[in-house]
């Protein structure tokens, strides 16, 4: 696997809109984007102008673009879940999935199954080619222990596609089996989330990205520090690693030099490093090495981040955020 | 120039005009001129004592206006007044008895000095330094110390007003003697604006908040170029791990209300600019530097080198250079003032502005003057305003009118503090005898024991402010709170109701009680009032000697500085 | 009807108050003879005025609540975020998805949507929108609450005239009864429900308890006699309000609630201070202000207020319901207002920032033409187009639907000071 001190920028895309998901297929130049503008885009990355074509749109902020094959699934802020025949250009179902806005949406690694993440704070798997309801996973609480609404931010597939994992506002994590929907495990990274009772009575937070490791034995887990001025996202940027079913931590790491929130994680295919980006005003990518337990190298990426493409060898970065694609090379 | 204004008040900062014309010319002026500068010859000479100055200006106006001034407080008064504001608590009743029977000529200067002198004057005049300089902002590393440390330690040393103000604004960090100074800067480098603004009050008695937006709409003397040129000054200052460290250079851009983006130039309240090539923004190299300084400060835990071109000096440098200082001279005149007499020769103290002069403008000028030729000396213009006899009149008005504050015809009530409420509520509600027979080191040891004791209370006390409205939280403290019970009406060994409980008459009880609580003998009706109370619950006679305690300490006489 | 007080000259200040007899006399520069004033009032006449007593909720939206995730939603523009518009049960008026609760209540709601205040610092846009004015250097004036509490409160009254919660820390500003007074100071509440020390302690009886009061008011009385200050004033004042505010503490005791209406306005801090704001406006307290702190979110915008603005729905929509089964929402005002609004910008901690050029507010029952909307904002929010409203005429307006004459006058020695800015009139069409 390339390593991170190989990372180096190769374009980088101006946007009118925050890109808050982005997919691509495999060897594929093309990516998908979901934005803040409603609209579920797709671009080419060789074009010497990147100008990415509008496909469709929700009603409302797009969060998550997952690719099963070639169907494109989308899901936003309308509740809404889009199924989209990329090959041909149209739409194939529109899908009433979730009573409040939908925060994430993947892809099993089989392509199978689509896994939506919502803040009725359920998480429910569908059959990608038929579209259908398979599972309703129910684990985490609506409210917070102050009493106030909470969400449900993010949801990944583990490598071999037999578990899911899941986290909340409050730090609750839960690991599950991807195939029967049973809760096989859940982990705690209270840290993560900051509720202040004194100053401002409100909280800021959550854990927002999760990924296995590439043997499914742990679960890393991304968010923020706790936080004293609550009106910014003003901690450096932190994730946890588990043992999920041991229930322990395994690893912390504090990016001493990258302020704001991980909104998304992953593994490289070999486990030698884990990448985390994210932002706050400025945005941050983190490398960490999980078994040694330090941190590898933090770069400054040009916009807040909140979602990446890791190409399978690890030589290809594309990064979506607030008003930018950027696009790294590794190795 | 003095320019003469009408008389109408109008608003600062309002967006519309009010309905009512107003006539007057609009003057830009640098702020300098508009202090109405008086040409040196119109003064007092130089030579004379602080005191006979303010009097001489204070008379003169008086007579000018037709105002005749109440007359001079007596003895027992006095000692009250200056006891409480020179070392921040009531004097004990051995004090106050010694100083009014006291027949030497010279015993009010001796009184005054001895106060200045002793350790108390530092401790209350650090509380009250730090409650001026607004130190409330939260955040701070214990291992720092507070800036009131700082202060009481300065002070201690009998640092001058301008090296406080140098060393708060430029802190050596590593030197022991300044622990503590390092934490005003600290705590407001996360809001530049408020940074500003804090320091041109603070020091300048300048609130230019208003002009971010926009320039001041009937402030000539106050416009956005003034509140950015300030704020360039300060701008560059941050925290690289802990320490307080400042950039090479920086630039300030700010959209004025109309027109096009300006950028914004080290320029003082005088309007007097620094030249520099530093007004721009920092390259990808210095950027790095910066980085490197705070990893390798907070590595080491020392703070990083001062950069070549260091703004925040320059602010300091200009603001007390001779031809620049007036309003730094002008705004500790202001702030001493009004600690003593309880209004500021300008007021509010944060608008000192040509569109808001003092009625005594010739003795401002004098007394910034001469704070400025004497080395900012805090003890000589501390003992020149209260050895004046325009301080020293009484608070007594029984007329139906009270001539107009600008005056200082009769003596202002002022609040007093929570902590010299607190330590004054220690002293009165004590034995007065267990301060007999005590050593001058062994008596100033049992004060500031009282005051160390008084601190946790003083805590359940708001701070006051001009134009105070005292609370029913309050009264309602005073009348239902344990606590308030516990600490000062409770009867044990060496407290004043310990001692009252021994006694047998009800008129030696109502005697010694006020007394004690209010430094002077019971009138006639007092002793009455208080004898029937006490009659009245002769089953209970404790409870009732702890009520007429209560009702004394709680009273307004007790409450107020007179 | 004009009260002259004075002659004009200083001289004679204070001749009404020595006629009246009163034993303290406030300086220069107080509103003299306010208190007298409540006494001058002739039996019928105060009955008259106080029979439909109007009182006030002011929520307080301290840090400045996003008016795009509330009163004017901007959804599909660029500026409108993620969050969508609903229909309401007024046709044509939609407000934010987060507040569905209030979209079944509009009928008895006015939203101002085109506030241009200017000030987006929080102290200068605070003490702004809690006066309707800024302060002059030399008179300071009154904010809303001790202007309701002086034309509602009653001279006898048992109950205070005007109380404050503001449990947070941050942010916190403090009533001001400014030249009125200390009689029209509030009553603070910074930590906890409930003021403390209102119960006697067990070791003084009640008669004691008030005539060791007695004692301590013959000293202050004597003094005051032959000295004179505002602050003097309000200290003695205090003290006089002691008993009488005593006596209000079960207003504030939320157990004496049933079970079933403490549920409804749910656990947290902001539907329990309404609770008991609703106890006190019951019980005549004329003006309650509950701060819901802190709304100021530079960062994560949607996220906080997809946490507050839900919970803010619930509890006004808990009270406005409460109010009405009570027969009280003709009588009380709830006010929502901050120190100002959100940027239509978006930032890249997707938070927004201050904003003052374009924002709303709400004022339901209490004289307010429900229903209503007043105010247009363009299609991103930026500006104000039509029916702007600035400080001064949203307090004229707000003092028009109590039955306050907005140009009316008090005094400050000699000077008349009209209660709201000159020039600044009420919107007509909003006031019932």
């Amino acid at each position: 696997m390339p390593l991170p001190d190989t990372l180096k920028l190769v374009k980088d895309f101006s946007r009118p809109s925050i890109a808050f998901a982005i997919a691509r297929a495999p060897k594929s130049n093309q990516i998908f984007l979901g934005s803040s503008d409603f609209k579920v885009s797709a671009g080419d990355l060789t074009a010497t102008k990147f100008e990415p074509k509008d496909l469709y749109a929700h009603a409302s902020y797009v969060t998550g673009v997952a690719l099963a094959g070639e169907t494109l699934v989308s899901g936003g802020y309308d509740g809404k879940l889009t199924w989209w025949d990329t090959k041909n250009a149209k739409a194939i179902r529109s899908v009433e999935a979730h009573a409040k806005w939908v925060r994430k949406v993947v892809a099993s690694p089989d392509g199978k199954r689509i896994a939506s993440v919502a803040d009725d704070m359920l998480c429910k798997i569908w059959d990608a080619e038929a579209g259908k309801l398979i599972h309703t996973l129910k684990g985490h609480e609506e409210k917070t222990p102050t009493f106030f609404v909470s969400m449900l931010y993010t949801v990944a597939y583990s490598v071999d596609g037999k578990y899911l994992a899941t986290a909340d506002k409050v730090g609750h994590v839960v690991i599950w089996d991807a195939t029967t929907g049973k809760e096989l495990s859940s982990v705690e990274a209270p840290t993560m989330y900051t509720w202040d009772p004194k100053a401002r009575m409100h909280s800021i937070g959550g854990v927002r990205s999760v990924a296995f490791s590439p043997d499914s034995k742990w679960l890393a887990v991304g968010g923020t520090g706790k936080i004293g001025n609550i009106d910014h996202l003003e901690a450096k940027a932190r994730v946890e690693v588990f043992d999920w079913q041991a229930k322990k931590q395994v690893a912390e790491f504090v990016a001493d030099k990258s302020q704001g929130i991980v909104n998304r994680l992953e593994f490289a295919k070999d486990g030698s490093w884990l990448l985390g980006a994210g932002g706050a005003g400025e945005g941050f990518l983190i490398f960490m090495d999980v078994a040694g337990k330090k941190i590898i190298k933090q770069e400054k990426a040009p916009m807040h981040v909140h979602d990446f493409v890791l190409s399978d060898a690890a030589d290809s970065l594309v990064l979506a955020g607030h008003n930018k694609v950027s696009q790294y090379k590794l190795g | 120039m003095l320019i003469a204004l009408p008389a109408f008040r109008f608003s600062p900062c309002r967006s519309r005009p009010p309905m009512r014309t107003l006539c007057f010319a609009t003057v830009a002026v640098l702020g300098f001129c508009a202090f109405g500068q008086t040409r040196a010859a119109e003064l007092l000479p130089n030579n004379r004592p602080i005191e006979v100055v303010i009097d001489h200006y204070g008379d003169t106006l008086l007579k000018t206006d037709e105002i005749t001034a109440g007359p001079q407080a007596d003895d027992a008064t006095l000692i009250r007044r200056l006891t409480l504001d020179l070392v921040g608590r009531i004097p004990t009743t051995a004090e106050t008895d010694e100083y009014v029977k006291s027949k030497e000529p010279q015993k009010r200067a001796k009184l005054i000095d001895r106060l200045i002198a002793s350790p108390g004057f530092v401790r209350h005049q650090a509380s009250q330094f730090d409650v001026m300089l607004n130190n409330t902002v939260a955040g701070g590393d214990a291992r720092k110390g507070t800036v009131r440390d700082y202060l009481a330690a300065a002070l201690k040393e009998g640092k001058s007003w301008d090296k406080i103000f140098r060393e708060l604004m430029l802190p050596n960090e590593a030197d022991p003697k300044q622990k503590g100074a390092s934490e005003y800067l600290r705590g407001r480098l996360t809001d530049a604006d408020k940074l500003t603004n804090d320091v041109s009050v603070a020091f300048f008695g300048v609130n230019v908040s208003c002009a971010q937006c926009h320039d001041h709409p009937l402030v000539a003397d106050w416009k956005q170029d003034h509140f950015f040129g300030m704020k360039s000054f300060l701008a560059r200052t941050y925290d690289a791990g802990g320490f307080l460290a400042e950039r090479e250079a920086g630039l300030i851009k700010f959209k004025p209300a109309k027109g096009v983006e300006r950028s914004a130039k080290l320029m003082f309240l005088t309007g007097t600019e620094v030249k520099t090539d530093t007004l721009r923004e920092l390259s990808k190299d210095e950027q790095k530097k910066e980085k490197e300084f705070t990893d390798k400060s907070k590595a080491n835990k020392t703070a990083p080198p001062a950069p070549a071109f260091s703004a925040r000096a320059k602010l300091v440098d200009l603001a007390l250079k001779p031809g620049e200082s007036e309003f730094f001279a002008r705004s500790i005149v202001n702030r001493l003032w009004h600690r003593f007499l309880g209004a500021g020769l300008v007021n509010p103290l944060d608008q000192m502005h040509s569109e808001n002069p003092p009625a005594m403008p010739e003795l401002l000028t004098w007394l910034a003057r001469d704070v400025a030729a004497n080395g900012y000396d805090l003890k000589r213009l501390t003992r020149g305003i209260v050895m004046s006899k325009t301080y020293s009149r009484s608070s007594v008005n029984t007329s139906q009118s009270l001539p107009a504050s600008k005056y200082f015809a009769i003596a202002k009530l002022k609040p007093m503090t929570p902590l010299q409420l607190a330590t004054s509520l220690k002293i009165a509600t004590a034995d007065p005898t267990t301060f007999d027979n005590l050593k001058p080191d062994e008596f100033e040891k049992r004060i500031e024991s009282l005051e160390s004791a008084a601190r946790g209370f003083a805590g359940s006390i708001a701070q006051p402010t001009d134009d105070f409205q005292i609370g029913v939280g309050e009264a309602l403290l005073f009348s239902n709170s344990d606590r308030a019970i516990k600490e000062f009406l409770n009867d044990s060994g060496g407290t004043l109701l310990g001692k009252v409980k021994t006694l047998k008459d009800n008129g030696e009880i109502a005697d010694l009680m006020v007394k004690t609580v209010f430094g002077r003998a019971a009138k006639v009706e007092e002793r009455t009032a208080i004898a029937e109370y006490l009659q009245k619950r002769n089953d209970r006679p404790l409870e009732a000697q702890k009520h007429v305690l209560w009702a004394l300490v709680t009273s307004a006489e007790f409450r107020f500085n007179y | 009807m004009p009260r002259n007080f004075f002659c004009g000259s200083t001289d004679h200040a204070l001749t009404r108050r020595s006629f009246l007899g009163a034993a303290t006399f406030a300086g220069i520069g107080a509103a003299t003879g306010m208190s007298s004033l409540n006494a001058l009032a002739a039996p019928d006449l105060a009955k008259d005025l106080k029979k439909n007593q109007k009182r006030v909720i002011l929520l307080w939206l301290a840090g400045g609540a996003s008016q795009l995730e509330t009163w004017d939603p901007k959804p599909g523009a660029v500026t409108g975020g993620p969050f969508r518009a609903i229909p309401t049960d007024v046709p044509g008026i939609h407000i934010s998805e987060l507040m569905p609760e209030m979209a079944k209540r509009m009928k008895t709601t006015c939203i101002i949507r085109g506030l241009d205040t200017k000030n987006g610092d929080h102290g200068g846009g605070a003490k702004l929108m809690t006066r309707g004015r800024r302060d002059e250097s030399g008179v300071k004036y009154p904010d809303l609450g001790a202007v309701v509490a002086r034309e509602m409160g009653r001279a006898e009254s048992k109950v205070p005239d005007y109380v404050t919660f503001y449990s947070q820390t941050e942010g916190r500003i403090s009533g001001d009864s400014g030249f009125l007074g200390s009689r029209y100071a509030p009553m603070e509440l910074t930590s906890g429900n409930s003021p403390e020390f209102l119960k006697r302690l067990d070791g003084i009886n009640e008669l004691d308890h008030q005539q060791r009061a007695d004692l301590r008011d013959m000293f202050s009385k004597q003094f005051s006699r032959e000295h004179s200050s505002n602050t003097l004033a309000s200290h003695n004042e205090a003290y006089e309000r002691v008993r009488g505010i005593m006596a209000s503490e079960t207003l504030f005791d939320i157990t004496k609630e049933p079970q079933k209406i403490r549920d409804k306005y749910g656990k947290t801090q902001l539907g329990e201070q309404a609770l008991i704001a609703r106890r006190l406006v019951e019980a005549g307290v004329p003006f309650v202000r509950v701060a819901r702190a802190w709304w100021d979110s530079h960062g994560q915008n949607f996220e906080t207020h997809q946490e507050m603005v839900p919970e803010l729905d619930h509890v006004m929509a808990t009270l406005t319901d409460d109010l009405k089964e009570r027969g009280l929402l003709d009588d009380v005002m709830i006010v929502t207002l901050a120190e100002f609004g959100r940027t239509p910008g978006i930032n890249s901690s997707l938070g927004r920032d201050h904003f003052a050029s374009a924002w709303s507010m709400s004022m339901t029952g209490g004289g307010i033409k429900g229903g209503s909307v007043y105010g247009k904002t363009d299609d991103k929010g930026q500006k104000v187009i039509a029916e702007e409203v600035n400080a001064a005429n949203l307090f004229a307006t707000i003092y028009s639907a109590l039955g306050i004459n907005p140009h009316k006058n008090y005094y400050v020695g000699a000077r008349p000071i009209p209660l709201v800015d000159p020039g600044a009139e009420p919107i007509k069409s909003v006031v019932g």
